[in-house]
């Protein structure tokens, strides 16, 4: 039955991005990626190291110019902008954009297909399913990836040992890591929930068999409070009841100073966590106690994607052609990775790439192999798992949603919350949704 | 944005001594020259405000429709006054308009009454004395709005802010962030960075009071108080209607305040503020029809408040 639904789904959405490349394909026949493109080009981004990257490029070979603009990162107005831009018909050629934003600049018309453009065999063909499904609607491909990015568990060692626990398998062991960590310092936060981040309410959901958005025939299936997220959001509930977990927005002030002064020993996290977690602790004397951990699960190995970001042609390129060598050298080249330096402890998605990442990143502040730690987690994600037309209304339904946290409001309310203003956010674009 | 233009003090002072109006001269070859002097400021106007309102109002009757999965193009379609029903219909915008009111209700009473306070304070001060208040009152305000939110962010965050830790070893907990005191502390910023503007409009409306009529005032055998209450209050009542005006106005554009403390606390939600709706349904929701017909509905408030306050004062005068 599922399986029907989801084959049903696929046929749909074939059938309409070959509707939109039928309306968009002004650019004639496309080009073969054998052809030799040339001209000068613009790239967004918000990472950082990115304009060395483009450096390099320009470097590497004479006949693309590579103009690189550093743009603010989404939750700062970055998307924002980069919208607005393509909009307005001048934004960038290449875009960096994040996966849970990615459908949604799809819906908008606002990417352009990289088939033709790329060379598949090398790019797409060569990642994992859980990967590619991020980045393919129906069969068309909408960007390369660029990292992979595992949700990661950090722990300081040397309170879980004072605890007498050892590092979480499970998120029963979690809690009972908590109420020991309670009892041996009563001030002590194990991690903190984050109302900030609706991605990372997405990922545990997703960790936990959830899918928050689906295809059903011509209709999105929206469950944003399934029984997978219940379960989760009763759980943080106990967590927070039990203040086992600290209610506090990440990368806030506040967040900084528990982490220094010890009163969050744990950060639920990602792969790219690692650079705050040490800019943040480092100055307390907590070098070599930050270990990493596959996050804890609900019974066997599981995990799921937080965050990550994956390159495209924005509908603004006049020259996809040169556009699509870029991105390919971005997403696949181990000079790219290279060039870009220490920049944080990357996991890329492209086979290959990741220990390039690793000898750039000077892990020795942790005490344990991080990067085993991600490859492992790395390799246990949640298949099935995709992302809705509009990530923004849902994002913004959970946040707000979750101010009420620190006034008696329930993680579980929030996501019914979330799951009727994400409902009627889609109907109010007219697309067709069933609860 | 608490933003008051700029401009006021002539306009606060104006009104008191009324001087004739001096008869037009020379209506022929003076028109042309007005014109010619007026015709950059009427083609900024209309490029800069009058093109983008209508453009806006024009937008906020159509609406995108996706249909399906929403991956194909999207039609725009007339849909009349939809938009306006949905924004109206929606419970964050109303709940903004609700949060806005009340805190129109704590900070307009502070901030004027402060201001007032501090103006006639200045008026009977020393010369000396007053120089130096002057600047103290007015330097907040030569703060910009985001870095004067920056720090009190910074000022309201536990386990960073010396203010809380102080509380802290005094036995009070305090929570300037969580959801009771928020609004409060907010209004306290908006507070700190407009008293020391709107004192000086007051102040000099006071400068403006014939000394004479103190000098009876006092013979009669009124104080300093008595004077105030009695004869001052009620000859700035226009400048204090002038700043009635733009502290409604000011206080409908609330929007950088909040929006730089939401990156601190969870209790200011994305639509916190009507003008904060507006930018989540332009910039994060993809509804620029939405976001249009919310900031028509703002502007007609602003309006309608405006037309409210400059009544009531000149019914007031007369």
């Amino acid at each position: 039955m599922k399986r029907r639904q989801l084959l049903l789904g696929a046929v749909s959405l074939m059938a309409t991005t070959a509707l939109i490349t039928g309306c968009g394909s002004t650019q004639a026949a496309a080009p073969t990626p054998t052809e030799d493109p040339s001209g000068t080009i613009t790239f967004w981004s918000s990472m950082a190291g990115m304009d060395k990257v483009a450096e390099a490029f320009n470097a590497s070979q004479s006949k693309i110019k590579v103009t690189f603009e550093t743009i603010p990162n989404g939750g700062a107005g970055g998307y924002a902008k980069l919208s607005t831009a393509i909009t307005a018909g001048n934004g960038p050629d290449v875009a960096t954009i994040e996966y849970p934003q990615l459908p949604q600049f799809v819906s908008n018309g606002q990417l352009q297909p990289l088939d033709g453009f790329i060379n598949k065999a090398e790019t797409v063909d060569k990642l994992t399913d859980e990967t590619k499904a991020l980045v393919q609607f129906g069969d068309a491909t909408y960007a390369l990836p660029y990292d992979a990015a595992p949700m990661i568990m950090w722990y300081r060692k040397d309170m879980l040992d004072k605890a007498g626990v050892g590092v979480p398998k499970t998120w029963q062991d979690f809690e009972e890591a908590g109420k020991k960590l309670k009892a041996v310092a009563p001030e002590a936060h194990l991690a903190s929930f984050n109302p900030n981040e609706a991605a990372l309410t997405a990922a545990l959901s997703w960790q936990a068999g959830a899918k928050w958005f689906g295809t059903e025939g011509d209709s999105w299936k929206v469950g944003i409070n399934d029984e997978a997220t219940q379960k989760v959001a009763n759980y943080w509930q106990k967590l927070i009841d039990q203040k086992i977990v600290k209610v506090q927005q990440s990368f806030s002030d506040e967040w900084s100073a528990d982490l220094a002064s010890g009163a969050v020993v744990g950060v639920l996290g990602a792969n790219w966590s690692a650079t705050g977690i040490q800019k943040r602790t480092e100055a307390s004397g907590q070098k070599g106690q930050w270990i990493a951990a596959e996050a804890p699960n609900w019974g066997s190995p599981a995990d799921a994607f937080y965050g990550g970001s994956s390159f495209n042609i924005t509908k603004s390129s006049k020259n996809p052609a040169a556009a699509a060598k870029f991105i390919e050298f971005l997403a696949t080249s181990q000079d790219a990775v290279k060039a870009r330096g220490n920049t944080g402890s990357a996991f890329l998605a492209y086979p290959g790439l990741t220990p390039v990442a690793q000898q750039a990143f000077d892990s020795s502040y942790f005490g344990n192999d991080i990067y085993a730690v991600f490859d492992k987690a790395y390799a246990s994600i949640t298949p099935g798992w995709q992302w809705g037309p509009n990530w923004d209304i849902t994002n913004t339904a959970l946040k707000d949603a979750y101010g009420k946290l620190t006034s008696g409001g329930k993680v579980l309310d929030a996501v019914d919350t979330a799951q009727s203003a994400t409902v009627t956010g889609l109907k109010q674009n007219g697309l067709s949704v069933k609860e | 944005m608490v933003t008051q233009a700029p401009n006021t003090p002539s306009a606060a002072v104006k009104p008191i001594p009324r001087i004739p109006r001096k008869p037009r001269a020379m209506s022929g070859t003076g028109g042309r020259t007005a014109a010619l002097f007026l015709t950059p400021f009427f083609a900024v106007f209309a490029v800069a405000m009058v093109a983008p309102v209508i453009y806006a109002m024009v937008l906020s009757f159509f609406a995108q429709q996706k249909s399906g999965l929403g991956f194909g193009e999207a039609k725009t379609s007339f849909v009349g006054l939809e938009n306006y029903l949905q924004v109206l219909q929606s419970e964050t915008f109303t709940g903004g308009i609700g949060r806005l009111a009340l805190y129109c209700l704590f900070y307009i009473p502070c901030m004027v009454g402060g201001a007032l306070l501090f103006a006639l304070l200045m008026d009977a001060a020393v010369a000396r004395a007053r120089k130096l208040f002057q600047l103290l009152v007015f330097l907040p305000h030569a703060v910009p709005g985001v870095i004067a939110a920056l720090i009190w962010a910074y000022l309201y965050t536990p386990g960073v802010s010396p203010i809380v830790s102080v509380l802290e070893t005094g036995g009070i907990s305090l929570n300037f962030l969580d959801n009771q005191m928020i609004l409060p502390s907010i209004v306290n910023i908006a507070v700190w960075e407009w008293t020391g503007y709107n004192v000086i409009i007051l102040f000099t409306a006071l400068q403006a009071v014939p000394r004479e009529i103190l000098e009876a005032a006092r013979v009669d055998g009124a104080g300093e108080i008595r004077a105030a209450i009695s004869i001052k209050l009620p000859l700035i009542l226009p400048a204090l209607s002038v700043i009635m005006l733009f502290t409604v106005i000011g206080t409908l554009q609330l929007f950088t305040e909040p929006s730089i403390i939401s990156k601190a606390t969870a209790s200011v939600t994305s639509t916190w503020v009507p003008n904060m709706w507006a930018f989540d349904a332009a910039f994060n929701r993809h509804n620029l029809n939405q976001a249009a017909a919310a900031s028509i509905i703002i502007a007609l408030m602003a309006a309608v408040l405006s037309w409210a306050v400059t009544r009531f004062s000149s019914r007031n005068k007369a």
